[in-house]
């Protein structure tokens, strides 16, 4: 067996680009196709994570680990000062969850994430990542200009409320608690965990509606 | 290394335009790409430290350009072919000109994926070694120009911060990248955003970094 390495991917990169189909959809079926013959890969399994990812694993899952540390003021303790066990104690443990880290927005302290070198992501919490968050575009800005990128996502952020950017540069990864929205008194769990979006958990939304519902 | 995709603080990456709908997979083949990442069987040797480091040697241009989860078809064509598991030939025929690999893991079932999919890998480690770093202590990022893989940001280097936390001992991503097993003390370090960049001069907003211990020198 050759142990792979990884330096010389420079070298890999334009000839297998100048070799294979031109289309992504064709060169990925080739590769699928090309592997299953090789005995290295069941297309059952490939179907098997397509609907995991599309139907299961989302941000629903982050929405319940939200309202429970609403609800549960020691979960919520528990939660931030060890991520990876308080989600564990809701039975959640899958991919990118080994080493979770809450951060709590208060009054005072607005949190958001970004992977600046590729797009690392709480995906057993969240699924996949939104497109905009592995684009260079918001990845380059949210460290330089994070009251900018919060504006284009009509966050608009008080000059005393400060700005917490983290950026996902080792194995930790970072689920934002929002706030729980004034007005939600009279909501039990599941109904504030409708109210808990995808980008308040990332960050990039502060205030949470409770007249419109969640997503 | 100084690669295209150390793109924190870089200028001229235009507006963001996030989407209401952002489905998971935009593309059919979007959805394939990740099943055949996580499903692949593969050598014992790879791990997501060589994954990124593949993938950030792509070409500019292309690193730029390309759909993300094309990005990882490139990542894995070259680690499937540096590792002699495939040749080009076979990638761009779709065809299997040889035998079936030895010394791989099985390849996944379907039935598999329930218990798979609930796995998730603490990269701590057990360390005997010295905590060099003290909470609250000042710390400088090394001003270094790695030709590795290193998870120390550029918009950092050289740029004094602030221990906030350490996280134990994690495997040192710098050097799994390269076959070499080395476990350092992992800390949160956060620097001033009016430190880092002079147009946010007076601003009191942080970013928070983890970083290991090779990153970093007292300040």
């Amino acid at each position: 067996m050759v142990e792979y390495d990884a330096s010389k991917a420079a070298e890999l990169h334009p000839i297998i680009h100048s070799h294979v189909p031109s289309k992504p959809a064709l060169r990925i079926k080739a590769l699928e196709t090309l592997l299953v013959e090789k005995g290295m890969l069941d297309s059952a399994a490939v179907d098997a994570w397509v609907e995991v990812y599309s139907e299961e694993i989302g941000p629903k899952t982050g929405a319940g680990v939200v309202a429970h540390a609403w609800c549960d003021n020691d979960f919520r303790k528990r939660l931030l000062a060890d991520g990876a066990s308080g989600v564990a104690e809701l039975g959640i443990t899958g991919w990118a969850l080994g080493n979770l880290k809450v951060v709590e927005n208060t009054d005072d302290v607005h949190n958001v994430v970004v992977c600046t070198l590729c797009s690392c992501y709480p995906h057993g919490l969240l699924g996949i990542q939104p497109s905009w968050y592995k684009l260079e575009a918001y990845r380059s800005r949210v460290v330089r200009d994070p009251r900018g990128v919060l504006a284009e996502f009509e966050v608009m952020m008080p000059d005393n409320v400060r700005i917490d950017v983290w950026d996902s540069t080792a194995e930790l990864r970072y689920l934002v608690l929002p706030q729980r929205p004034a007005g939600s008194e009279h909501l039990n769990e599941e109904e504030l965990a409708a109210l808990v979006t995808r980008n308040s958990m990332i960050g990039t939304q502060r205030v949470l509606p409770v007249a419109n519902g969640g997503q | 290394m100084d690669g295209i995709h150390d793109v924190g603080g870089k200028l001229g990456f235009g507006a963001i335009n996030p989407t209401d709908e952002d489905p998971p997979f935009p593309e059919p083949c979007d959805g394939r790409m990740l099943g055949i990442a996580r499903a692949v069987a593969r050598p014992a040797d790879w791990n997501s430290d060589k994954f990124r480091h593949t993938r950030e040697q792509e070409d500019p241009v292309q690193y730029l350009t390309r759909t993300y989860f094309d990005q990882w078809y490139k990542a894995y064509a070259c680690m499937l072919v540096g590792s002699e598991l495939v040749t080009v030939e076979e990638l761009a025929t779709g065809k299997s000109s040889g035998a079936k690999p030895d010394g791989l893991s099985k390849p996944m079932k379907a039935g598999d994926v329930e218990q798979v999919k609930q796995m998730g890998a603490s990269f701590e480690r057990p360390y005997d070694g010295l905590i060099k770093f003290q909470i609250e202590g000042h710390v400088r990022a090394k001003l270094i120009t790695p030709t590795g893989h290193c998870r120390l940001p550029a918009y950092v280097r050289g740029h004094v911060g602030e221990v906030t936390a350490c996280h134990g001992a994690h495997v040192l991503a710098d050097a799994s990248a390269h076959n070499r097993h080395v476990v350092e003390p992992l800390y949160t370090v956060r620097f001033w955003l009016s430190d880092l960049f002079p147009e946010r001069d007076g601003c009191a907003d942080l970013v928070h970094l983890d970083l290991w211990e090779s990153h970093l020198e007292t300040a």
